[in-house]
Formats: structure tokens, sequence, C-alpha cells
């Protein structure tokens, strides 16, 4: 099933990405790069920490990983036909 | 069959095994990808070629003119192919703000004048999904295998070399040769160990809005050119803080493409807030830019938002410029090598350019039965001596518009982007572009018959909104048939064709001339530039008659036999 985001039209997600995200809590030094340049709202800070709020209006980008200076993020790419897509790219 | 187990039960499985054996893998049906894996499976190659999404490039974000040198130097099959476009383009028109609010705004513009323009663009504009689905759908046709929704997860490693993928179902997929074309990324070459994870001053975020918009709007207000806007940052209008970034808009058919991107670091290692930012400078252009809030903004409707990193400013740097690109058992292309421009921003040509170089190799590889890391570095040899890849990926302009737009100094900001978005281009781009179409006759002195076509084919696509490979479009040309004119043409070139051979042979050394003779002319070739586009209207009957001849035509005189 496809869903889609009144903030972000023109885009659809497919299926169940899972949680291909992942922020290694023991790096994370909480310094809230990812959630600065993640415009799809996916992190915030619990307890000084980084965590996933959500992923359901993430693009892929990957710029949450490029970012974290404490190699903290792990990010690899969702299930195949899961995930973000546009006929407007 | 010898050394096959014959234990009963398990032939179907052996041979699900079996089938699972390729020649080469191609990873990621972008732009780059379909050309390695039709060029492979043209050889003969049992080729597949995997997309992690349902279709091919429907999650590749990008606002888009792919540069006519990727269209006259690249794949074949494309220059002689009918591709789906949005709009053939003729330049770009940079506006320097300023200031917004007293419309304190300078254009400085490049232009392919008419009655040449639009039919000789300057390059072509596309949606991501429709181009590298077509893509891939002749890829197909040459005989690779397609399977999409699936996710390489990682390699398959024997004795140090790649040998196959793995995917998220935790199929085996082996392969004499992995090409890598999984993106910007690289996220597999980075968990390989095969490449480093650039750092965050060299990826660019592009934050991308499509908008619809009657046709007749942008028709009249961008016609067939780009709209680009610069400026300092504390007008928080365009660019966004960051190298050389800046607010691109692109005319596609119905829709108008809209892009800011900004670094994810700045010099100093700071990230910005660009959730804020991007917010904030997308309020401000659309409702201050005068051309946008009067023109654009009564007609226009978003229909979409998205965003994606891309590479930038990794070519820049010596040691990610350096780092692999290819390794035992695979070749890297496109933006998964590094291969995002910095010079036009673009990464469509570099990945076609460096996926056909992969292709050939891979064969070679395949014929040799050497897949190692010695025997692919001639790859890496041939990336290095493209002109064209070599220009795109170390080209310093954009980068250097950080340092008028910190400088505070007008004059700076307007000649640094005449140098690389206007008419200064031509003294940096001349002898790539001018070596190259002589080294293209010298290989080929035919293929002037080609891109004589190409020109006139995409046009007419353009207009009648055709796409594809079977058979051609009908019902809707007059069919003004132009044979006679295309049989003289054609003979003169065969005629001619020794002749240019020889040109292109002695010239050809002596290309490395062209930017120093248009940098001493420079201001000759601004002023003839200059002055072609105010007679313009002059020509307008003849453009009229250029662009009446091509859509009348009947679309078989611009076919190419394949």
């Amino acid at each position: 099933m496809a869903r889609t985001s009144e903030r972000f039209p023109g885009v659809e997600w497919i299926g169940d990405t899972g949680i291909f995200i992942k922020i290694d809590e023991k790096r994370c030094t909480g310094c809230g790069n990812c959630l600065k340049v993640c415009l799809g709202g996916c992190f915030e800070i619990e307890k000084k920490l980084a965590r996933i709020r959500s992923l359901d209006e993430c693009m892929e980008c990957a710029s949450c990983w490029y970012v974290c200076g404490e190699e903290a993020i792990d990010f690899a790419w969702p299930p195949g036909g899961t995930g973000y897509r546009s006929d407007l790219g | 069959m010898p050394g096959r187990p014959v234990a009963p039960g398990t032939e179907a499985i052996w041979d699900k095994i079996m089938q699972q054996e390729y020649d080469v893998v191609v990873i990621g049906a972008g732009f780059g990808g379909p050309v390695a894996a039709k060029k492979c499976a043209g050889a003969g190659l049992k080729t597949l070629l995997l997309e992690r999404s349902e279709n091919p490039g429907e999650k590749v974000v990008s606002g888009l003119t792919i540069p006519i040198y990727g269209f006259l130097f690249g794949p074949p099959f494309i220059r002689d192919g009918n591709p789906p476009i949005e709009r053939p383009v003729d330049g770009i028109r940079n506006y320097v703000i300023y200031d917004v609010k007293d419309g304190d705004i300078e254009t400085v513009e490049l232009r392919i004048p008419r009655p040449l323009s639009p039919i000789f663009a300057f390059g072509y504009n596309a949606y991501c999904k429709p181009f590298c689905t077509w893509e891939a759908e002749q890829a197909v046709k040459a005989g690779a295998e397609l399977r999409t929704c699936t996710t390489v997860t990682d390699f398959i490693k024997e004795d140090g070399f790649i040998k196959g993928v793995l995917t998220d179902s935790g199929e085996i997929l082996r392969s004499k040769i992995v090409i890598n074309s999984e993106g910007s990324q690289g996220i597999l070459a980075v968990k390989a160990g095969v490449r480093g994870k650039y750092p965050p001053q060299a990826i660019s975020l592009a934050d991308t809005y499509d908008y619809d918009c009657p046709k007749e709007v942008i028709d009249r207000v961008f016609g067939h050119t780009l709209r680009f806007c610069w400026g300092f940052d504390e007008l928080k209008i365009a660019p966004p803080l960051g190298h050389g970034n800046g607010l691109m808009s692109w005319p596609y058919r119905n829709s108008i493409h809209w892009m800011q991107d900004q670094c994810l670091a700045m010099g100093d290692g700071q990230v910005p807030n660009l959730k804020r930012l991007f917010d904030e400078y997308h309020e401000n252009i659309t409702t201050q830019l005068p051309w946008w809030r009067d023109e654009i903004a009564p007609s226009a409707k978003i229909r979409a938002r998205m965003w994606e990193g891309f590479e930038i400013f990794v070519g820049l740097d010596d040691r990610l410029r350096n780092m692999p690109n290819y390794t035992d058992g695979m070749i890297l292309v496109g933006d998964a090598a590094g291969l995002e421009s910095t010079g036009l921003c673009d990464g469509v040509p570099t990945a076609w350019f460096s996926a056909d170089i992969a292709a050939d190799v891979a064969i070679e590889a395949i014929r040799a039965m050497d897949f190692s890391a010695k025997f692919l570095e001639r790859y890496n040899r041939r990336i290095k001596a493209h002109t064209i890849i070599q220009w795109a990926i170390a080209n310093k302009g954009r980068w250097n518009l950080r340092k008028a737009q910190e400088s505070h100094d007008r004059k700076e900001l307007r000649a640094r982007i005449n140098h690389q978005f206007g008419p200064g281009i031509l003294t940096h781009a001349g002898t790539p572009l001018v070596k190259s179409l002589l080294d293209a006759i010298r290989k080929d002195p035919l293929v002037i018959m080609k891109w004589a076509r190409m020109f006139p084919r995409y046009y007419y696509n353009w207009e009648h909104e055709y796409s594809s490979e079977d058979g051609l479009p009908v019902g809707k040309q007059k069919k003004r048939s132009s044979t006679i004119g295309w049989v003289l043409f054609d003979s003169l070139v065969i005629l001619f064709s020794p002749i240019n051979w020889v040109i292109a042979f002695l010239l050809e050394p002596l290309a490395g001339a062209i930017n120093p003779l248009i940098k001493v002319f420079r201001p000759v070739v601004e002023l003839g530039l200059g002055v072609s586009i105010r007679m313009e209207p002059l020509f307008s009957p003849v453009t009229r008659w250029m662009i009446d001849s091509v859509k009348q035509a009947n679309p078989s005189t611009f076919s190419v036999s394949k």
C-alpha cells in the first residue's frame, strides 16, 4: 500500500521499510546534526541522544549519515520495492 | 551433464542455482546502469540489471538538464534514439541579485541565438523516471535481464575478488564481474571498504519542487531558457549558504522544476539547520523574486517536493578524486565513482560516458578471463584520459563563487557567475568540447550525419510528445518530406569524410589552443553573442520556418538506421 504525505506532495512511500537507519547510542553525542539536515523530520532528541522518530517521510538521501561525525548512524537501503518513490524527480 | 549432482529431487534446485550465474551484474537502473547493461548484453554477455525500486529512475531526484555533450559524445543508442524529454533547452539566464526589494538585479545570459535555437539545443530537460525506464527498456531489448524491487545488501567475495551480490531476499547472484552504479551515496562500496565516505562539505542537498504550470505561460516566460539566481547570503533569497549554491529553475513541458541546494556543512564543519533554512528561502524566493512572484506564481501550483544529496565537490579534492573506481571483480561508474560534475552540476553525461567505458572493460575482462584490479586498471586510465569527464569533475568555478559571496564584491560575483554559467564558460569548456568533437569525427566521420538528425528528431519528439523505439509516430505530421535535402547533405558528408578525417586528425592536437584563444578574443565573442541575440527579431521568419519544417516533416527522415 502506498502512503502519501500532505507536506510532501508528488511522493509515495511503498510498503514496510522496517528501520533501515540505526543509531548507535554509545557513539551518539546528541549534537543534533541529523535533525538539522533531515527535511523529513525523521529524528528527535530524547534524553540528550538522537533517536529515530519515524521513517515515514524519509527520502533516503543519507544526509544524516554524512553529517554524523561520530559514525553513530548506520544507513542501509530499505528492502527492494519499499520506501520513497516519485514520478516527478 | 558432467559434474552435475544427480541426487533425486535436486535438479530443480541445481537449475535455479545455475540460473543465478551471470557474466555481469549491474547494480542500479539510474542513468548509468542501463547503458552498461545494454552494451554488455549486446556483446552477448549474460547480463543482470538490478534496481531497488519498482521502476527504474523513480528514486532518482534531480532538476535536470542533460547537457548536449552527453548526447553528442555519449552512448549511440541515446543519440540515435527517441528518449522522453520534457523540453529542449537553449541556454541559461542568470539573475545576479544584489537587492531584491529595490529590484537591484542584473542578468547574465548564455544562450544559443535564434534561428539556431531551439532546434539546436544546449541540452534537454527530462524527468528521471521516464528517461531511466526508457534506457532500461533498451537494455532489456538488447538481452539484459532487469530485476526490480531488489536491493543489493552486500557483495559475494572469494579470495579477495568480488564474485557477485547478495540481495535483501537472501539470494546469491554470482557474476564474473560487477558494475556498480548504485548512485552518489555509494553505501555498498563504502561498506565493502572499496571507497571512503565523503565529508559533508562535498555533499549538496538538493531541495526540489515541481510546479504544475500551463505550457503557454512557460513558453512565454521561460521559452527554452533555464533561469538561475545568485546573490549574497544576507538576502536569504538566493543562494543559501555554501559554495556556489543557488536557485535553479528548469522549464519542462507543462511544469517547472525548481531546486535550491546547500552544502551539508560549511568549510569550518558547521552543519546549518537546513530544515529551517530551506523553508525560509523557498518562502522568500517565491514571494519576493519579481519574475517568479509576478509571472509564475499566479499560474503555478506545487505538485511535488522531494530532495536528494549529491556529491558535487568530491572532484575538487585529490584524496576523494583518487579513491578507487575499480577493485578485483568490480568497476564503479557515474555518481558511485564520484563523477558528479562540479561545473554544470550534472551527473548524467559522466554516468553515460563511464558506464560505456565500464562495459567495454568488462567485455575485455571476460574475453581475457581476468578480473583482477590490475586488469581493470585500464578503466581508470580511460576515465582519466576522458577529456569531458575530467573537465566536468575538476571545474572549480562553482566552488569559487563562494569567495565572491564572502568578499561581498558585486563585480566579482558577476564575473564568477559569467565564468561559470555565462559566456565565460567558453573560456574553459571550449577545448574539451572541440577536442571531443574532433575525436568523434576522427573515429567516425559519418557521425556528422547522426548529429545532424539528432537535433531535429529530438525537437520533433518534443513537439509531438513522442518517445519510443517501436515504430514512428503517426497521424500528427503533414508528411512533408525533405528527402532530397538529406540525400544531398549525406552525399556531402560522405564525399568530404576523408577530408574531414584529415582535418580532425590534424586539428585535434591543436585543440588545446581553443581556451586561450577564446580568452584573448572573449570581448569579441561576448559581443558577437550579444549582437546575435539582439538581432533575433530579424530572424523570426527563419526561426518559424525552421520550427515548422521540423514539426511537419516526415519523422522517418530523422531516423538513424541501427
